[in-house]
C-alpha cells in the first residue's frame, strides 16, 4: 500500500460521509436537519473504530466512538444481518443526550461484516416535558423524552413495526419524526452501498488494510502535533451559571497533562452532578476534549478514531461532566460541551499562544417552541439555534454571528422561519460593540426580535452566559453577555422571564405560554477579545468604528483611540 | 454495567471512578481487564496509578498555594 492509494481511499470514505449528509439534509422533514444541519455521518469498522466522518457537527464526531463501543458490546457481531439498522440514543451508554439519535447499519460484502454506516442527528421532538426537547427544568432523564438503548429498528431489510410504533407513540410530532428517521436511515443506506462498492473495488482484505492504515496515519499526525506542545500540566476553569433548577453555578475544571505525544484531559475537581439538565454525559466529555484539541492542531488531520488515540479523557462519574443515571443531561451536549471545550482550549492557551483563541459565546441560545397548526390541526415543533460571536485569535478578530464551537449549525433563514412557523421576524442584526475588546476583538453577537402571529405556542429555552461574560485571553476583554426579554401583547414593557413568569433561571426554562402578538427578543453572547486592546491596529480599529462594530465610547475609553 | 439475567434491563451502571468509562460485566461475571483498588472497580491499572498520583499531587498543591490560570468566573 502506498500513500497515494491511501489518500484516494481516505478521500473516497470522507466523500461518502459528506454525501450521506446531503441525503439526510435533502430528505428530512424538520428544519433542524434541512436548514441547521445538526447531524453527522460516519463510517466505522466492525470493532467500532470510526474510520471516516463528514465535517458536520463536531460534538457528534467526538462522541461517535463511545456510541459505537456500546453497540459493539451489547449486540454480538454474529447477531447482525444484512439490512439491519440499529437505533441508539441512550445518554448513559455513550450517547450525548436523548435528542441525539444514532442509526447504525452493518455493511456486508460476500456475507462478511466489513463495517458500519452511521448517521447521528438531533431529532427535534423526543417527547418528555416540553415540545421540541430541551426540557430545561428536567430533574431526571424521564423528563427528557424516550430513552432508546441499542435496538434494531430494521431487521434484515424489514421495518420492525413494534419498535416504530413504540417510538412514534411517544412523541408529539409522529409524522415529522417518521420522516426524519427515514432520512437518517436513507443516509445509512447510501453509506452502506458506497462502502460496500469501495470494498469490492479494492478487495475486502485491502479495504481493511487501508482502514487500519488511515487510522494509524491520523494517529501519527496527531502525535506529531502534540509533540510540538511543551510537556507540562496546564489548568483552567469556568462555570455554567445555573442549571435551571437552582440559582447556583457549576464549575468545570480541567488539568491537561502533555507528555511527549500523549495528552491526558482530566476533569476531576469539577462540580458534582447538577440537579438540572446541564450535565454532560461521558460522550460529551470525550467529544468536547477531542473538539478542543482538533481546534488547536492541524485541521487537515483526517478525523477518525486514530487521531483520538493519543488523547485520554478522565471524567469522574456523578460529576457535571459525567452524569449518572437517572440525572438529566439534555443541555449538556449544547451548553456544557461549549464550556468544556473552551476550558480545554483555555488551559492550553499559554502553551499554544499563536493558536489560542478567546472563548466564543459558548451557548446555542436554544429556542424551542411547539403548537397546534390552526389549519391542519397537526402539532408542530421547532428547534432554532442562535449564532454567537467567536473569540478573537492571534491573527484575526473572532467571526461574527456563527454557530457555536460544538455545532457548526447554520441559523434557519428568516424566510424559511417565517414561512414554516407563526412568527414575524421584526429585527435581525449584529449587536454593535458586543465583541470583547482586544488586539483582535471578539466576534459580534446576534440579536433578533420576533412576534407571534396567530397561533398560541409553548416556548422553552436552554442557554447560558447571561450572568457570566465570555472571557478574553492574553489581556483581551470579555465579550457581551446574552439576553432574553419578552413583551406581552398589548404591553410595551420588556421583561426577563424570571420576572414575567417567576422562573429560577433567565436562561433555562420550560413551557412558557406565548399568545399571538407576544414578542421575544434574543441576544446571543459575543466572543472574548485576544490580546490587549491598546495593541489593536489603528487602521483596523477605525474601519470597525466606521462599520459600527466598535462603539465610539469603546474606541476612546477602551482602545485609547485619539 | 450489570444486566438482568434475561438481558432486558439494567441492574447497575458501573463506571471506572477515574476515567468514567462504563464497565460492562461479561456474561461469565466480572469485568475484563478491571482491577479492584480500595474497594472500587477500576477499568485498568493505569487508572489506579493515575488516581494515586493525582491524590498525592493535589495534596502537595493544597499545602503550597500555586499560581493558576485566570479564572474567567472572576474576570
Amino acid at each position: 500500500m502506498d500513500m497515494v492509494s491511501l489518500n484516494i481511499v481516505g478521500g473516497i470514505l470522507v466523500s461518502i460521509c459528506r454525501d450521506m449528509g446531503v441525503t439526510l439534509m435533502r430528505t428530512s422533514y424538520s428544519t433542524i436537519f434541512s436548514e441547521s444541519l445538526d447531524f453527522t455521518c460516519g463510517l466505522a469498522l466492525p470493532n467500532g473504530d470510526l474510520v471516516a466522518t463528514g465535517d458536520y457537527c463536531p460534538s457528534m464526531i467526538g462522541g461517535l466512538p463511545l456510541l459505537l463501543r456500546s453497540c459493539a458490546r451489547e449486540i454480538p457481531i454474529e447477531e447482525y444481518e444484512e439490512g439491519d439498522v440499529i437505533l441508539h440514543n441512550d445518554p448513559y451508554r455513550g450517547g450525548l443526550h436523548t435528542p441525539e439519535h444514532t442509526f447504525f447499519k452493518p455493511v456486508f460484502v460476500d456475507g462478511s461484516l466489513i463495517g458500519f454506516a452511521v448517521a447521528i442527528g438531533h431529532v427535534c421532538e423526543v417527547g418528555g416535558l416540553t415540545p421540541a426537547g430541551f426540557a430545561a427544568e428536567a430533574t431526571e432523564v424521564f423528563h427528557e423524552g424516550l430513552r432508546v438503548p441499542p435496538v434494531k429498528i430494521k431487521r434484515a431489510g424489514k421495518d420492525v413495526d413494534d419498535v416504530w410504533r413504540l417510538l412514534l407513540a411517544n412523541v408529539r410530532t409522529p409524522r415529522y419524526n417518521y420522516g426524519d428517521f427515514r432520512a437518517l436511515i436513507a443516509a445509512t443506506d447510501l453509506g452502506e452501498r458506497r462502502m460496500a462498492d469501495l470494498a469490492r473495488k479494492y478487495g475486502v482484505a485491502a479495504f481493511r488494510e487501508h482502514g487500519a492504515a488511515l487510522m494509524d496515519y491520523s494517529e501519527r499526525r496527531m502525535r506529531a502535533e502534540i509533540e510540538k506542545i511543551p510537556d507540562g500540566r496546564y489548568s483552567f476553569s469556568d462555570v455554567m451559571e445555573d442549571d435551571g433548577i437552582e440559582d447556583k453555578a457549576s464549575t468545570i475544571r480541567v488539568e491537561v497533562t502533555v507528555s511527549g505525544s500523549n495528552i491526558v484531559v482530566d476533569y476531576h475537581g469539577s462540580s458534582k452532578q447538577a440537579k438540572g439538565p446541564i450535565n454532560g454525559t461521558l460522550g460529551v466529555a470525550h467529544g468536547a476534549a477531542y473538539n478542543a484539541i482538533l481546534q488547536l492542531t492541524d485541521s487537515t488531520i483526517p478525523k477518525n478514531s486514530g487521531c483520538f488515540r493519543p488523547i485520554r479523557v478522565l471524567a469522574e462519574p456523578g460529576s457535571v461532566v459525567n452524569v449518572n443515571f437517572p440525572g438529566p443531561s439534555v443541555g449538556g451536549n449544547t451548553e456544557t460541551h461549549c464550556r468544556i471545550a473552551n476550558v480545554v482550549m483555555g488551559a492550553l492557551a499559554s502553551a499554544l499562544k499563536e493558536r489560542s483563541a478567546a472563548t466564543d459565546g459558548a451557548s446555542h441560545s436554544n429556542f424551542l417552541f411547539g403548537g397546534t397548526d390552526l389549519k391542519s390541526g397537526e402539532f408542530f415543533c421547532c428547534y432554532d439555534l442562535t449564532p454567537v460571536g467567536w473569540g478573537g485569535r492571534s491573527f484575526a478578530n473572532g467571526n461574527d454571528a456563527v454557530g457555536g464551537i460544538n455545532g457548526n449549525c447554520p441559523h434557519i433563514p428568516v424566510e424559511v422561519f417565517e414561512y414554516r412557523f407563526p412568527w414575524r421576524v421584526e429585527e435581525f442584526k449584529l449587536v454593535d460593540g458586543s465583541g470583547g475588546p482586544g488586539k483582535f476583538r471578539g466576534g459580534l453577537a446576534l440579536s433578533k426580535t420576533i412576534r407571534c402571529t396567530d397561533t398560541p405556542l409553548t416556548f422553552s429555552y436552554m442557554s447560558d452566559r447571561q450572568k457570566v461574560a465570555p472571557w478574553g485571553i492574553h489581556g483581551g476583554h470579555a465579550g457581551a453577555k446574552a439576553e432574553l426579554f419578552i413583551c406581552r401583547a398589548g404591553s410595551e414593557e420588556w421583561l426577563t422571564v424570571t420576572r414575567a413568569f417567576n422562573k429560577v433561571s433567565p436562561s433555562k426554562f420550560a413551557n412558557v405560554p406565548i399568545r399571538p402578538g407576544d414578542r421575544i427578543k434574543i441576544s446571543s453572547p459575543a466572543g472574548g477579545g485576544w490580546g490587549p486592546p491598546e495593541e489593536c491596529d489603528r487602521a483596523r480599529l477605525r474601519e470597525d468604528l466606521l462599520d459600527g462594530f466598535v462603539t465610539e465610547e469603546q474606541a476612546h475609553t477602551v482602545y485609547g483611540l485619539r | 454495567m450489570k444486566f438482568a439475567q434475561n438481558r432486558l434491563y439494567i441492574e447497575a451502571y458501573n463506571k471506572c471512578p477515574n476515567c468514567g468509562l462504563l464497565l460492562y460485566e461479561e456474561p461469565s461475571g466480572g469485568v475484563s481487564g478491571a482491577v479492584t483498588f480500595e474497594g472500587r472497580l477500576f477499568c485498568s491499572p493505569w487508572c489506579v496509578n493515575w488516581t494515586v498520583d493525582r491524590r498525592r499531587r493535589r495534596a502537595a498543591e493544597a499545602a503550597v498555594p500555586a499560581s493558576t490560570s485566570p479564572d474567567p468566573a472572576r474576570a
